[in-house]
């Protein structure tokens, strides 16, 4: 044990810099993709709340293809693919486009429960009183839905930064690829995946209190609407 | 070298569904294994800090508390690592990690093990949600008219928790199904492995991307819409 932890005590000093860094881009990719995914998710969830038979046939083969195709064969078909149609990505946004994309979908369903899990009533009461739909929606049916769509929204958050490790396989220079090219170079495996491991839960788990926390915290004095 | 588009296709799927084969036994071992995982911890976590008789003598009663407060300890320590953990840290931990440390795994069993453990984290939350659905008095019940707690849980609960737990389970193996994508990094064969090889040897990287794609959405297709019928018949109990 106690030489085990020696190793780590010998090379910290080499190895930080770049998990340091590295942790910058995972987080990065984690912020920048839930950007996007919140973006998308709420496109595909009005499309599919939309009035247009063809905007809801085709925000629901969104969800279907997202929810039935790993990200993985997203991340590639973007990363490797796309320069054969003469796009070519570098590592960090492909990854970007690639998470936001296939967790996308995903956000797409909870913005869609949140908005059913509304009472009919709240909406056409605020149409009643002269209220325009995108006012309606933007002043009644979304603040309900908040807090409905939150917990879940966290645990996406979560979700990503697990699944931004999955940009290692495309050499996004994130912190599952920092740790594999330092293992292969020390022949140290062990050593670097447990430190990656113990950093992604030190970045997880108080994620995971949060929503913990939110959740409890949103539903406290609630009845159903 | 000059195939026809549907030439290639085909050669390529063919290789595909070998690994496609792959994909299915990955999925279906792990899904089992993770039910135990999931079943055995999910009880334990809903039910092991209650016990049934008489209290015995102190050195007994304090034994029985301290086992229950580690095993429910252990639990939750184990569920809140594997749900935070990335599924591929997990796996080179346990493949590249391991042989270092002088455990050689062949990259399908350490697939299939990574998987189980993420997955009985996973399970273990959602057993313990359907456990915890149940009324009190079902147990108790049971219990007072003899059933061992054994029995109870076999014959009394765990046919009642199948309403909330089997939505879950349903999209659990759609995640899981994505999930033995990532498996590849260990050169555990399954579909995204066959691609990555065929990619190397032929370059036709959309064609084969797509195809993968498509396979493993024909496979999770079905699954989606089992799950989609388990959530509207729970909605409707």
């Amino acid at each position: 044990m106690i030489e085990f932890l020696a190793v780590y005590n010998q090379n910290w000093h080499s190895w930080w810099p770049q998990i340091h860094s590295a942790i910058y881009v995972t987080l990065g990719l984690t912020v920048c993709s839930y950007i996007l995914a919140v973006a998308v998710g709420m496109v595909v969830a009005l499309g599919r709340m939309s009035n247009s038979k063809t905007l809801q046939w085709i925000s629901k083969a969104y969800v279907e293809f997202t929810r039935g195709v790993p990200t993985l064969v997203i991340l590639f078909l973007i990363y490797f693919g796309l320069p054969g149609l003469g796009i070519v990505l570098d590592a960090f946004w492909a990854g970007v486009i690639g998470l936001g994309f296939s967790m996308g979908g995903y956000i797409a369903e909870v913005f869609r429960s949140g908005f059913q899990a509304i009472h009919s009533g709240q909406r056409e009461a605020a149409l009643a009183v002269g209220m325009t739909p995108l006012k309606s929606f933007l002043n009644i049916m979304l603040p309900l839905a908040v807090r409905i769509v939150l917990p879940p929204m966290l645990n996406m958050l979560i979700l990503l930064l697990k699944d931004s490790s999955l940009c290692a396989l495309i050499t996004t220079p994130e912190l599952m690829l920092t740790a594999k090219d330092i293992a292969s170079m020390s022949f140290l495996p062990m050593h670097l995946y447990l430190l990656v491991g113990v950093i992604y839960l030190a970045l997880s788990l108080p994620m995971s209190f949060i929503a913990r926390l939110v959740e409890a915290r949103m539903w406290r004095g609630m009845r159903n609407i | 070298m000059a195939m026809i588009l549907s030439e290639k296709i085909q050669l390529y799927a063919v290789t595909l569904l070998k690994g496609a084969g792959y994909t299915i036994s990955i999925t279906v071992l792990t899904f089992c294994f993770a039910i135990v995982i999931g079943l055995v911890f999910g009880a334990i976590k809903a039910y092991g800090d209650r016990r049934g008789g008489a209290p015995k003598n102190f050195t007994t009663e304090l034994v029985i508390f301290v086992i229950q407060r580690l095993a429910l300890w252990s639990i939750n320590i184990f569920v809140e690592v594997f749900r935070g953990l990335p599924a591929l840290a997990v796996l080179f931990i346990l493949y590249f990690g391991l042989a270092y440390a002088g455990l050689k795994l062949d990259p399908f069993t350490a697939a299939v093990f990574g998987l189980s453990l993420i997955g009985g984290a996973m399970l273990t939350e959602v057993f313990r949600a359907g456990f915890g659905a149940i009324h009190a008095g079902q147990r108790e019940a049971a219990l007072a008219v003899g059933m061992t707690p054994m029995g109870a849980l076999r014959d009394i609960i765990l046919p009642q928790t199948w309403r909330v737990t089997l939505p879950p389970l349903a999209n659990y193996a759609i995640g899981l199904l994505k999930d033995t994508a990532i498996v590849s990094a260990i050169a555990a064969p399954e579909i995204m492995f066959f691609a990555r090889n065929l990619v190397t040897r032929t370059f036709d990287t959309e064609i084969i991307y797509i195809l993968v794609a498509i396979i493993y959405f024909c496979l999770s297709f079905p699954l989606a819409r089992l799950a989609d019928r388990f959530e509207k018949q729970a909605r409707q109990m």
